[in-house]
């Protein structure tokens, strides 16, 4: 369909009915996931086949269908995955082959293929209704809402979702309500931080300046966190919907949007959006007519985690290299270019407009008191579901784990959760009915972050844990101050030195004593809060420290250097299935009799007891 | 201007908004140590943290950096509380893990008191003397000098100033401002008769006509000349001589 530029709210509407009625709003609508991850599983290949096959049934049968592509869909370990809209169906694991099935049974006759719904580990039971599979039920999905459901690429899918909807209702209102409004909902930052976005955006509004920056903070560097990503890929336009409405509250004519380079298809997509946006009237000169200029440009990120810490991202922006500025004076005084500038990140902005359209008081319903809405979240690690997951403020971990995440896989504990990405810490599953808002988390030791999830088991050794995170961070590290720059490779090397069999008395203390230097003098947000790590885990699983450093053994039997595999002659019946995978040879034995495993050439690399059907293998 | 009151120690002491704490102290004569910030060099400062004091403002108490922390009416300093003292102490000898006998670390720890330095293991192969990655050298090429010949390279452990991709710059004029501002000395500076060595180039110097003292690279005269439009004759004599 030809689109025009939309020159005033009543262009607007106009347009929004005739797309609406032009539309004969094919029902049903397949929606196939174009998140990266269901496109790695090769679900465009599903959504040619889908085309495909419309065009050789579709006018046999008087049914319309569409098949569109949508952003993340959210069962990332389930996919390439295909939602039957208005129908409420979604099939998992699909690939070509499936196509006519579905085409046949369930769009024509209306059927349910349950045998392509989702397998529900505790029952066997197969369910392909959305709201009855566990993962989905228990979410609430606002921000997320449309991600999954509409195709990026096209502004008019948004357009008939409510799309720039809240950018009209804001145009009509003016500046002081709108900040009045965001603060009133309690929308707290979503980066990490939880700052007020409200009281941030009246603060910038009231310091005396010319020029104002707004910027959306995409550069998602946390390991196995994609929770930006996914909204920047899957719904863009509500991203720009809500920095317009914060430029407009504050009074700002430029915006900047940081995205991660390593993310291409984000990139790809918001450059679309803002160029449609621009086409249709949504950012320019004059915006419908309320006499308002605001325009986005996009800046890809270079490559650096620090550049995810407000002060870098700018220095960045402005062509520099990305090092934090300490922040005494903040950066809605003099941000970008000095100027007064606000900053949020992608599912903050992605939050405002939701909160103009139905009102602070319906905001603030959702979530606890002091975090109101909703938080997205990446859950990953030991655990049956993974994915992208939007809750309600104030939901607990067990919850999370065991009913969306669908509990512990191979039958072993739940031992604890990292969140809020390296400079998070661990939760044990002691504290499992801990509600995950950005107080509780603070209170425990761990940060609430942008939103990554990491689940551990009982096979997870947290001195090891705290390793990985500490190596992260002193890779990362810009190298600008120094407790950072020589503090963080100092807690690398004798976090190494415990697991590899060198600790010493005393190793705690002074891991205690440098994570005290880096709260107190880093000097940014990265540095001080890198201790969480390491305090997080001594503080709740400091036995295990110990029984690296004074016993030389690793409990969860993870340090390579503190174990030996053996095998139990009770238990072996010489199946030589171990014998024949071990890389280096170290095992022999007699088929049919007790083997043993030579630990001299034993790399540990635990083939042995991974293969074993007869649990035989044990690590001491 | 505004002037305001602040206290630093329990003295109070008039200053100017805006300006930095240290500025303030030193004035006062207060001593903070400080390696990385130069009076001279706006954007210096912020990056040793040796300079961290105790700020007590509108009901809150926090370490700051006294380089780059504004003053405010009310503001209340406190350079050597229990706390100040010990994360002091952790970040000398954390600095120390780069060389442990560096000279001008334990010259602050000595002017404070501080006995007993613990020096910690450093493992890491590519340590660059004692650089404290301050890159108070890059801000004194780029501000004062204006030639930005020199940046900060790599990050995290292995940062430290340099010329693009290691290679002769073709930039550098060989003036060694950044050799005489490093709090670290180090950076490699050689003069040998009338050739100097800086940043892997060698430099032809000037010799002044009245003592015969090489003093001033010529490409340096070559820079200042072109920028500023001095007659060339001007340079013939070094400064102690110049009108002789």
């Amino acid at each position: 369909m030809e689109h025009i530029k939309l020159h005033s709210f009543e262009d607007l509407k106009q347009y929004k009915s005739r797309i609406l009625h032009s539309k004969k709003h094919a029902i049903p609508t397949v929606l196939v996931c174009g998140g990266t991850p269901c496109l790695a599983k090769g679900s465009r290949d599903v959504f040619e086949a889908f085309s495909l096959e419309f065009t050789k049934k579709g006018f046999a049968y008087d049914v319309a269908m569409e098949v569109k592509t949508t952003g993340c869909q959210g069962f990332c370990s389930k996919g390439p995955l295909v939602t039957i809209a208005d129908k409420g169906i979604v099939y998992m694991e699909i690939t070509p082959k499936h196509v006519p099935e579905i085409v046949e049974k369930t769009l024509i006759h209306g059927e349910l293929i349950e045998s392509l719904g989702y397998r529900d580990p505790r029952t066997n039971r197969m369910i392909a209704e959305f709201d009855k599979i566990p993962f989905y039920a228990h979410q609430k999905k606002l921000v997320l809402r449309d991600v999954g459901r509409i195709d990026p690429d096209s502004i008019d899918d948004y357009l008939v979702h409510e799309g720039y909807s809240a950018v009209c209702r804001a145009l009509g209102m003016n500046a002081a309500e709108i900040i009045d409004m965001i603060e009133a909902s309690g929308l707290r930052g979503r980066g990490g931080g939880g700052f007020s976005t409200g009281r941030k955006w009246r603060t910038c509004s009231s310091i005396e300046n010319d020029i104002r920056y707004v910027i959306c903070n995409g550069d998602e560097g946390d390991p196995g966190a994609f929770m930006d990503r996914s909204i920047m890929e899957g719904n863009p336009h509500a991203v720009i919907e809500g920095m317009i409405i914060g430029a407009y509250a504050i009074g700002s004519q430029y915006g900047y949007m940081y995205i991660r380079d390593e993310y291409p298809l984000a990139v790809e997509n918001m450059r679309k959006a803002v160029e449609t946006a621009r086409d249709y009237g949504f950012l320019g000169k004059n915006i419908l007519n309320s006499g308002f200029d605001f325009d986005i440009k996009i800046t890809r990120g270079g490559g650096a985690f620090v550049c995810g810490e407000s002060s870098a991202l700018m220095k960045s922006i402005e062509g520099k290299v990305g090092e934090p500025r300490a922040k005494y004076i903040r950066s809605v005084e003099r941000g970008l270019y000095d100027k007064p500038t606000v900053l949020n990140n992608v599912e903050t902005w992605a939050n405002v407009p939701l909160i103009i359209l139905n009102g602070d008081g319906w905001y603030n319903k959702v979530g606890t008191e002091a975090s109101a809405g909703t938080k997205v979240f990446s859950l990953a690690g030991k655990v049956v579901n993974t994915g992208l997951v939007e809750v309600p403020m104030g939901i607990t971990i067990k919850e999370f784990v065991e009913e969306i995440g669908g509990g512990i896989p191979d039958g072993r504990n739940f031992k604890a959760v990292q969140t809020g990405g390296p400079s998070g810490g661990c939760i044990p599953a002691s504290l499992q009915d801990l509600s995950i808002d950005f107080d509780s988390l603070t209170q425990a030791g761990s940060m609430m972050g942008s939103g990554g999830i990491i689940v551990m088991d009982e096979d997870s050794c947290m001195v090891d844990v705290a390793k990985y995170f500490v190596s992260f961070l002193a890779e990362e590290c810009c190298g600008k101050c120094s407790p950072c720059r020589d503090g963080i490779p100092r807690m690398k090397r004798i976090l190494e030195d415990i697991t590899e069999g060198r600790g010493q008395d005393g190793d705690i203390e002074q891991l205690e004593e440098i994570c005290e230097m880096l709260k107190h003098a880093a000097l940014c947000g990265m540095g001080t809060s890198a201790p969480n790590p390491v305090l997080s885990t001594i503080r709740y699983f400091r036995e295990e420290y110990e029984a690296h450093i004074r016993d030389k053994k690793c409990p969860a039997g993870v340090c390579k250097a503190l174990i030996t595999y053996s095998i139990d002659p009770e238990t072996c019946n010489g199946c030589t299935a171990c014998t024949n995978r071990c890389p280096q040879q170290c095992i022999s034995g007699e088929p049919k009799q007790p083997h043993i495993i030579d630990t001299t050439n034993c790399i540990k690399c635990g083939i042995c007891r991974d293969v074993c059907s007869f649990d035989a293998i044990s690590v001491n | 201007m505004d002037k305001i009151k602040i206290t630093i120690d329990g003295k109070q002491v008039e200053c100017v908004r805006d300006q930095c704490v240290l500025e303030v102290a030193l004035n006062a004569g207060i001593y903070i140590p400080s390696l990385c910030w130069h009076p001279e060099v706006k954007n210096s400062g912020g990056s040793c943290r040796v300079c961290l004091v105790e700020a007590h403002q509108e009901g809150r108490s926090r370490l700051v950096t006294a380089c780059n922390f504004p003053v405010r009416e009310g503001l209340e300093i406190i350079t050597d509380s229990e706390l100040v003292k010990r994360i002091r102490r952790q970040v000398l000898e954390n600095m120390l893990t780069r060389k442990p006998d560096d000279k001008i670390i334990h010259e602050i720890a000595a002017k404070l008191e501080i006995k007993n330095l613990r020096v910690f293991e450093n493992d890491q192969d590519d340590t660059w003397d004692a650089c404290l990655a301050c890159g108070l050298c890059v801000h004194v090429c780029e501000e004062i000098v204006g030639v930005c010949a020199i940046s900060m390279l790599d990050r995290g452990f292995q940062k430290r100033p340099g010329t693009p991709y290691d290679k002769p710059s073709a930039d550098c004029i060989g003036c060694g401002a950044c050799a005489y501002v490093c709090p670290t000395q180090s950076i490699v500076m050689e003069d040998t008769g009338d050739i100097r060595k800086i940043w892997g180039r060698e430099f032809k110097m000037i010799c002044c006509s009245y003592c015969g003292k090489p003093y001033i690279p010529e490409a340096q005269v070559e820079w200042i000349v072109n920028k500023t439009g001095k007659e060339r004759s001007y340079f013939d004599t070094c400064q102690d001589h110049r009108g002789m």
